[in-house]
């Protein structure tokens, strides 16, 4: 059985850990110390480039690359964190806002010096007013003992760090839409390029970074760079010559939900397979896993036969689904699947912030699709070919080979691929809400078609054993192009 | 919309402890408009809902349009333009609820309150008649690991069954 290692939720159940005093008995802030007293700005960098961390809000952007599309010549420059945590089945960072504030002040602190950065916005969902008292309270804290405000510790710096509230909209979690609703407009996405990076809040450059991944920050310089990347997978990118490390490095704040024993956010290293997880997580509460969902609500669903499926950002690229936020929903033979994409597709149409086309008008097309199915009135017909052969009559002529087709599969998979398409990863919308909405959508009918084909047939939903629901990988192109890639090392 | 427009039937201002966390805001960013999200939570709190003579006031504040205030209301579900109750229910339906039997939690809240579900243009179908309580559904609360999950207000309450909900309420 694999073990957890805490690293980021180590001191999270220590009583009053969110006051100053106690945070700074179990090595607060020395990280922070460390890093002005022996480095540079640009070495902190450079260490955060070389240590392969992953952005964990859900793009898996490298953290150190996006730090080096910053230019450093103009002033000034914002960082604003992403605590808008939206996605159905995430839900680690609450806990880190909730009771361990100070870890991400001390993160948000490393990335200001190494950044140059001067004033740090952190944007917290509207619901999360918890999180945000215990926030303003520890930053309150911060600047009574002067590691915030002007000339932070003697050294020079200038550091402030404002929470923004937002009010209860899933698109302000998208990078620009954040922005935009920071600027206190409607959280419509913008358009890329410019990115955030060159032109972000008020039109400057910005760093826009998850709560996870500034977390991190502290230990990366603590321990150093090598201690990291000892911790997860590096794979070979073969699309270069030599191949290219492709570094899943550290660990992973995996929210697991639905149907296991004990649900709960456990921190492993990236790069366990999904059965280890739901493992670790009190193994599953039913029979037989009928789908797993990786990576929160948006991303493409595995089935049964995936199981063996790593849960880092390279395996689950390559396994044509996405690590995202990290939310892992698993579902058992009870579960009906167009019921769960039914519930999936309402909370997308309701989301949907109304900007472009395609999304305002397609998710609620796409839900009312899979309603008419969950309801029973699901569209079918029966078309007959033209054929010739030998009719009944025994005289050549037209056979009229009938078949049934289900019309509203094609109808959910074109309405699907025309707001974003999946095959190509091309979407018709500005930001990847699209995308969002299309993979689910259409991975879910394709693996669980014979489901979806049932409940047009009857009229009514039906809910078939496993091994009947899921699409076998062989025979199919739900399973395109799918393989799991090996470790650096093996090659 | 012009100030003509707006029938304001009473203005709105805000009081001394609110004006003085909205002095507060406004010096954290380089334009006053940012400002927005927080100053109509502000307002909102204080206020009840989002007035007609709320909006006007922000604009004001933030010198910006009363049309672009009101922009900025009708997008996001946590501002109400409507009256809600003194307490407002929000239950969470997003999947991981969802298989956490989500629907019992509702259920019974709509029997035991007596009222029907709020949706975002009609807040009054969902409130109850002495105004005590308003219900609604809303999306993922980020809490799936104690799901089902409602939110009183501020107050989130987890791992919910019809029982805990009764417990809830007669404790409120």
């Amino acid at each position: 059985m694999v073990e957890e290692r805490r690293i980021l939720y180590e001191h999270l159940d220590v009583p009053d850990i969110n006051t100053f005093d106690v945070f700074r008995q179990y090595d607060g802030y020395t990280r922070f110390e460390k890093a002005i007293a022996e480095y540079q700005p640009e070495e902190i960098a450079q260490m955060v480039k070389d240590s392969g961390l992953k952005g964990r809000g859900g793009a898996g952007f490298s953290t150190g690359e996006k730090w080096s599309f910053v230019p450093r010549d103009i002033e000034p420059r914002y960082l604003c964190c992403n605590a808008d945590e939206s996605e159905p089945g995430t839900f680690s960072n609450r806990y880190v806002l909730e009771k361990n504030p100070h870890l991400l002040i001390e993160g948000i602190l490393i990335c200001c010096y190494a950044m140059g950065i001067e004033t740090t916005y952190v944007y917290i969902r509207g619901e999360f007013t918890l999180g945000k008292k215990m926030l303003d309270a520890a930053i309150k804290e911060a600047y009574e003992k002067g590691y915030l405000g002007k000339d932070v510790r003697g050294t020079g710096l200038n550091i402030d760090i404002y929470t923004h509230p937002g009010a209860g909209a899933y698109i302000c979690g998208e990078e620009t839409g954040l922005i935009e609703s920071l600027e206190g407009k409607r959280g419509q996405p913008r358009n890329k390029p410019p990115f955030p990076a060159v032109q972000g809040v008020f039109m400057k450059p910005t760093v826009v970074q998850n709560v996870e991944t500034l977390c991190n920050l502290p230990f990366i310089v603590g321990n150093g760079v090598e201690w990291y990347t000892e911790m997860g997978p590096t794979y070979a990118d073969t699309r270069f010559d030599p191949p290219k490390p492709d570094a899943n490095t550290g660990t992973k704040l995996y929210c697991i939900s639905g149907d296991v024993n004990e649900p709960g956010v456990y921190e492993l290293d990236l790069g366990l397979t999904c059965s280890e997880l739901i493992e670790v997580a009190g193994g599953l509460r039913g029979e037989e896993v009928k789908a797993v969902i990786p990576g929160g609500s948006s991303a493409p669903i595995l089935t049964h036969y995936e199981l063996d499926t790593r849960l880092d950002f390279t395996s689950l690229t390559l396994a044509k689904s996405m690590l995202g936020s990290g939310g892992i929903i698993v579902m058992n033979e009870t579960r009906n699947i167009v019921d769960c994409l039914l519930n999936i597709m309402k909370f997308y149409a309701h989301e949907s912030c109304g900007q472009c086309t395609p999304c305002r008008w397609g998710t609620p097309w796409v839900r009312d699709i899979v309603q008419r199915i969950a309801d029973g009135d699901g569209r079918k017909d029966t078309i007959t070919r033209p054929k010739f052969g030998v009719a009944e009559n025994g005289r050549w002529g037209d056979t009229g080979e009938t078949e049934e087709i289900y019309e509203d599969l094609d109808l959910l998979e074109s309405v699907a691929n025309n707001i974003a398409n999946v095959d190509t990863m091309t979407w018709n919308t500005i930001c990847v809400f699209g995308i969002a909405v299309s993979w689910p959508a259409v991975s879910y009918m394709r693996k669980f078609r014979p489901e979806f084909e049932a409940a047009i047939r009857e009229g009514k939903l039906v809910t078939l054993p496993v091994a009947e629901a899921t699409v076998p990988p062989e025979e199919n192109y739900a399973y395109q192009q799918r393989f799991i890639p090996k470790e650096f090392a093996d090659l | 919309m012009s100030d003509e427009l707006i029938q304001i039937e009473t203005p709105f201002a805000f009081n001394e402890e609110n004006q003085r966390e909205f002095d507060e805001l406004i010096g954290r960013y380089p334009i006053k408009e940012a400002a927005m999200l927080p100053t109509l939570h502000l307002a909102q709190r204080q206020a009840g809902y989002i007035t007609p003579a709320v909006m006007k006031h922000v604009a004001e504040l933030l010198e910006v349009t009363v049309m672009k205030v009101k922009d900025v209301v009708t997008f996001y579900p946590m501002f109400f333009e409507e009256p809600v109750g003194e307490y407002v229910i929000r239950v969470c339906h997003t999947l991981p609820c969802a298989l956490r039997d989500c629907k019992v939690v509702l259920d019974h809240l709509k029997a035991k309150l007596d009222t029907d579900i709020a949706s975002e243009t009609n807040l009054a179908k969902g409130t109850t008649a002495d105004g005590k309580f308003t219900l609604m559904k809303v999306e993922c609360l980020a809490s799936c690991d104690v799901a089902p999950v409602i939110m009183i207000n501020d107050d989130l309450y987890k791992n919910l069954t019809a029982e805990k909900v009764d417990e809830i309420l007669d404790n409120l």
